[in-house]
């Protein structure tokens, strides 16, 4: 735990310090990791978002349409996704996808002596390799998060309009009626939680491998699992602090 | 030519001023095993000192420690006369732009290019330009004989490609001092000729202070101008034989000549006694 927050406390260092001593950021290297984090998981963040959109809305059909409420599904998807579902998806889904790889990527450097050839360059790897990442990650999982969302959106609407006969308007409308401003920002709120999260555990993770591929293998999987649990438990005491406050 | 003759024409350009890597006594424990055993050596200006032993008798560990990435148990190293052992990071990253390092493995970064992994400490530590980096990137990769290779990855070449790439690396900012780890393991005979050649010139010609940890013993004593060899077995991490290479020959210690002749049978403890090993294989003492 001591290594974690030390390497929290790093980040920051050379996010916030470094620069002004003459240790600046590399923005191409930032822009690649935008790339590889971010813009390369679009399309499956997209996609499972407009199935879970989808799923929602036939699901809430079912049991709202007993009751002759089907009007509500809208609002059910609108408010579950921006606030809980979203965010917490597209967690799961860059965990999976971009964590890992990333702590696969940091273990390999190190096995392979990459990082301590880094270091014996005067070059700080958390500097180097980390700082460019966290940044990426930063930008990229609250932006993945309104795609998710609008994506979301459009899967719930597609049950509504051709299973439901809802028109389009009338979907917006109660869309819109359900939600409040800060139901996104409290979501976007969530997964910039999430992301320093995800971040830094696989970091963490990757730089701390021990032992060839098999401690690479290892360290992946304690990233992905320990980077859900941190999420969930997250993301639990986030929708607390917004439901009380 | 015999490796006695090439020896003779070995110049020794050090042993004046101050060393220029100073160890005093250093011991290292790692898993409950003295890996570096009260070693203690220095290396002048413009010599070639050459660290060779048996496998795990831990060369490349005693190189760790020289050049800061693992901390010694106890001990001192001074290194351009500057203590090394209580440095914190920033310091060592001052005395780390004297010295170049060429790892066993070549350790290139793999997401970037032959010419990137080049240009990174010139980028990191000078203030040249992208135009001039690209230069001098070409300069060090004509040393090497890679020219035309820095649009690929590292995991488009040979190992000993990689290898020589990673040399080019090291010597990227003119370091006063380089330290290589195995700088000849996978290159064939004329590469291998080619590197120990690039050695030669930048001690003697330019002064550059060399460390190279070896197990070629023709690459050993041609580069060389002082050799330490560590034991293994009971002399684990021991320096058993110190010289110069005209010494080292003449030294009657019977590993250090089992070692530097290849011998199969000899003192180096390698494999079990044929009693030891019936001993050990039914369990009985």
């Amino acid at each position: 735990m001591s290594s974690y927050l030390e390497l929290n406390f790093r980040i920051l260092y050379w996010l916030l310090v470094g620069p002004f001593r003459k240790q600046p950021l590399r923005l191409n290297h930032i822009f690649q990791q935008i790339i590889r984090i971010g813009v390369e998981a679009l399309p499956m963040s997209c996609l499972t978002a407009f199935s879970i959109g989808l799923t929602l809305a036939m699901q809430a059909s079912h049991e709202l349409g007993k009751l002759g409420a089907n009007m509500y599904v809208p609002n059910l998807v609108a408010v579950s996704l921006l606030r809980e579902l979203g965010p917490l998806l597209i967690g799961v889904i860059v965990i999976g996808r971009s964590g890992s790889a990333v702590t696969a990527e940091l273990g390999t450097m190190r096995v392979s002596e990459e990082i301590e050839a880094l270091g014996v360059m005067a070059i700080n790897p958390v500097r180097f390799l980390v700082v460019p990442r966290f940044i990426a990650m930063l930008i990229m999982l609250p932006v993945l998060t309104i795609f998710g969302n609008y994506l979301g959106m459009v899967g719930g609407w597609s049950i509504c309009h051709f299973a439901l006969d809802m028109n389009t308007a009338g979907y917006i409308m109660r869309s819109v009626e359900a939600t409040r401003l800060s139901d996104l920002y409290s979501g976007l709120c969530k997964s910039f939680v999430f992301a320093w999260l995800i971040i830094t555990i696989a970091c963490h993770a990757g730089l701390r491998v021990e032992g060839g591929a098999e401690g690479v293998g290892i360290a992946t999987t304690q990233s992905v699992v320990h980077s859900l649990v941190a999420i969930l438990m997250a993301n639990a005491v986030l929708t607390g602090l917004f439901f009380f406050f | 030519m015999t490796t006695q003759e090439r020896i003779t024409t070995v110049e020794n350009p050090g042993a004046e001023g101050e060393p220029v890597i100073e160890v005093q006594n250093l011991f290292k424990k790692l898993g409950g095993r003295m890996v570096t055993n009260g070693v203690s050596f220095k290396v002048y200006r413009g010599d070639t000192m050459i660290i060779m032993g048996g496998s795990g008798c831990g060369k490349s560990t005693l190189l760790r420690q020289i050049i800061g990435s693992i901390k010694p148990t106890s001990g001192s190293i001074k290194i351009f006369g500057e203590e090394i052992t209580d440095m914190n990071e920033a310091e060592m990253g001052r005395i780390s732009k004297r010295f170049g390092m060429l790892f066993q493995s070549g350790a290139l970064l793999q997401s970037m290019t032959v010419g990137e992994n080049v240009a990174l400490p010139l980028l990191e530590h000078s203030d040249v330009d992208e135009e001039i980096a690209e230069l001098v990137v070409k300069m060090k990769l004509e040393l090497v004989g890679l020219t035309g290779f820095e649009d690929l990855k590292p995991s488009e070449i040979s190992g000993g490609m990689k290898k020589r790439v990673a040399l080019a690396r090291a010597l990227a900012l003119d370091p006063e001092l380089l330290f290589s780890d195995e700088p000849t393991s996978g290159l064939d005979p004329v590469m291998t000729a080619v590197v120990d050649q690039l050695t030669q010139d930048l001690t003697r010609k330019l002064g550059m202070t060399a460390v190279v940890v070896t197990h070629d013993m023709t690459s050993a004593f041609r580069i060389g101008t002082k050799m330490i060899m560590l034991g293994t077995g009971q002399m684990q991490g021991k320096i058993i034989a110190e010289g110069t290479p005209q010494e080292i020959l003449k030294n009657p210690d019977p590993m250090l000549q089992q070692f530097i002749k290849g011998e199969a049978d000899g003192p180096i403890p390698l494999r079990l006694s044929k009693g030891d090993y019936l001993k050990r294989l039914l369990g009985t003492n």
